[in-house]
């Protein structure tokens, strides 16, 4: 096991630059989850950390040993790719045993090994079948079986659980979760899901267009968002967003929404007056009923998961965010509309008019130009 | 369900129809070979011999060297083979992995002499093996050969490799492998159809030259190939159908049986599993 230090790293191809100087140390035995959308620079990153793609310039280090330049087979890591990429050819041993035969362990000690891991995963009964024949979850584990087998020093892990579906991926994430806190392996452990960062991290880095946007524990990057993107990308349903100049209220400041002028309670509000602010606002954080702020709507589209419900309402017209700030595909068009995850473990059905409330304390306050969070 | 049912009729009368198209030439050379040549241009045609003449086969194999014939053939493809695999296995798999500069069109290029007919090669062949002294060796028609394996060869096999995940040498690489040694152990190993749909390609190609066997050996016939042997029985005023049938079955077995051996590796699917 082996800390990890990647120092100022790029990576361009021609004059496209897909990692700006990245920099993240990470400690023995850390689990760290590099998050973000599709073409952020994650999966290179963890290519260069492999040593299966080269960085334009930077420093990566493995334990004590500066790698930046050796080869793949020589930094002494194990990846588990998205695809699994187990050898077709081979049996789910001869498999497992390919790295240890590589690096010309003995065969009594290979076999070994892999019945040790095979036990762990709970595979022990398929290590004669080749890959073909088994499911998609026991190829998930044969590729992570793979990588324990080597006892590296850090594990690199690719998306592992995006082919699996959606009951075998919430099994499965907990059961590599389970097999790090038994190994206590150095992890980066690379994903577009941020439910899988929550749930598995140490720390999160969140990542965009090739730059760093945070790096923290799960719970202070659902807390205390760095900036929009952050915030917008961090939690399901994604955090909502409300515009609004902000005017100055005697010592403090305070924002118009929902018709009402609300106070700000964050210490540095005051610095945005006589500016637009952009306000989130999780949907958890949203009551049914009278509170300290409350506002009445009429829901345009009520989803029920059965304990809980998520009600849709369109925000005031001057409420609303021009562009909205978080990348995701599906959030798209989410600047208009206001999502408050409500409570209902009785099922009861929601009035056609609805009383919604919110503590002010609650509310996250970004800069509208910079995008990044005042506090 | 009506309708299942006549397009069943349909499929397989069409199947039924192709089939006999395919079949019917390789029946007719067998029916050639067992009759008398005198019973070969009567009307109406017999569709089986009254008497077949099972024994031409031991006799053609008496009287002309057949055998050796089929030797020189067997080693002039399977050197050709040979030499062309190692080419295009390093030269597809550098086209599909490796994005260098130019590295289209040189792919592009190699393809060109594929376009070029093998008569138009005969005369610069000619030059440069007499140069090498190689006029009436095999080596003259193994190095010919793989001129024209070569270039389609490279194109089936990048294609190949393209279909491959490159995480599956990536895998190998982190396993402790180098770029070559990933290629060997495990790409290698994977693309096992590709490489006999290739190598069988080459073989038949090889196989049935006559153009290049007829122009550089032009020494002694124990130097000949089968299919240029075979030619050398059909005589001026006179030729024995019935025997020439018999030699040509003779010569198309070694590919039929190549087919059989190959045939279960021609079938895809041993990438299955690899991936999700």
């Amino acid at each position: 096991m082996a800390g990890i230090r990647i120092e100022h790293v790029t990576k361009s191809y021609g004059g496209l630059t897909v990692l700006k100087d990245f920099s993240l140390d990470i400690t023995d035995g850390e689990f760290v989850v590099l998050v973000g959308p599709s073409g952020c620079g994650k999966s290179t990153m963890l290519k260069i950390l492999a040593g299966l793609e080269e960085a334009s310039s930077g420093k990566v280090s493995i334990g004590e040993r500066d790698v930046t330049d050796l080869a793949p087979g020589d930094r002494d890591i194990a990846m588990v790719f998205q695809n699994y990429a187990l050898y077709p050819h081979l049996t789910v041993r001869k498999n497992m045993g390919f790295g240890l035969k590589m690096r010309g362990t003995e065969a009594g000690e290979i076999d070994r090994r892999v019945t040790e891991a095979a036990k762990i995963l709970g595979i022990d009964h398929l290590l004669d079948r080749r890959p073909r024949a088994l499911s998609g979850g026991q190829r998930q584990r044969v590729a992570l079986g793979r990588a324990i087998v080597r006892e590296p020093l850090a594990f690199l892990m690719d998306e592992p659980l995006s082919n699996l579906d959606a009951k075998l991926r919430v099994h499965t994430r907990a059961e590599i979760s389970a097999l790090h806190k038994r190994l206590g392996v150095t992890t980066i452990y690379v994903t577009h899901d941020q439910t899988e960062a929550m749930t598995m991290a140490d720390r999160i880095v969140i990542m965009k267009d090739g730059e760093i946007q945070q790096i923290a524990h799960p719970d202070t990057m659902f807390r205390e968002p760095a900036n929009l993107f952050v915030a917008g990308f961090i939690g399901s349903p994604g955090m909502n967003f409300l515009q609004s100049p902000v005017t100055s209220a005697g010592n403090g400041a305070q924002a118009r929404l929902f018709g009402q002028e609300v106070p700000l309670l964050v210490a540095n509000a005051s610095t945005l007056a006589g500016r637009d602010a952009v306000f989130g606002l999780r949907p958890e954080h949203i009551s049914a009923g009278p509170g300290p702020v409350s506002f009445e709507v009429q829901p345009r589209l009520i989803e029920s998961l059965g304990s809980e419900q998520y009600v849709y309402v369109d925000l005031p017209p001057e409420n609303r965010v021009g562009q909205t700030p978080h990348a995701t595909a599906e959030e798209d068009g989410r600047g208009n509309a206001l999502i408050a995850r409500l409570i209902n473990p009785d099922g009861a059905p929601l009035a056609e008019r609805l009383t919604l409330s919110f503590d002010p304390a609650r509310l996250h306050v970004f800069d509208a130009v910079t995008q990044e969070a005042i506090r | 369900m009506k309708r299942n049912c006549l397009d069943s009729v349909l499929l397989y009368a069409t199947a039924i129809l192709t089939c006999a198209l395919l079949v019917f030439p390789i029946y007719w050379l067998v029916v050639t070979a067992l009759s008398e040549p005198d019973q070969l241009r009567q009307l109406p045609p017999k569709f089986w011999p009254d008497q077949p003449r099972w024994g031409v086969f031991a006799q053609i194999l008496a009287e002309r060297p057949i055998l050796q014939w089929l030797g020189n053939s067997a080693l002039a493809a399977i050197g050709a083979v040979t030499l062309s695999m190692t080419v295009s296995v390093l030269a597809g798999y550098s086209l599909s992995r490796f994005k260098v500069r130019g590295g289209q069109s040189l792919g592009l290029f190699i393809l060109t002499a594929k376009m070029l007919p093998a008569t138009l090669l005969v005369i610069p062949l000619f030059g440069i093996f007499r140069q090498l002294e190689l006029i009436g060796s095999l080596w003259s028609i193994i190095l010919a050969h793989a001129t024209l394996i070569i270039p389609f060869t490279t194109w089936m096999l990048k294609g190949y490799f393209d279909t491959i995940p490159r995480e599956l040498e990536q895998a190998a690489m982190v396993d402790g492998c180098s770029p070559l040694g990933a290629m060997v152990r495990v790409i290698l190993p994977v693309s096992a159809p590709g490489l006999a749909a290739t190598a069988l390609y080459g073989f038949v190609l090889s196989w049935s030259d006559y153009a290049y066997a007829r122009t550089f050996l032009t020494n002694a016939q124990t130097n000949w190939t089968a299919n240029l042997g075979i030619t050398t029985m059909k005589g001026e005023y006179v030729s024995n159908w019935s025997d020439i049938s018999a030699a040509s079955i003779l010569v198309a077995l070694p590919i039929l049986l190549i087919y059989l051996f190959l045939e279960r590796y021609l079938v895809g699917g041993l990438t299955a599993g690899s991936d999700k």
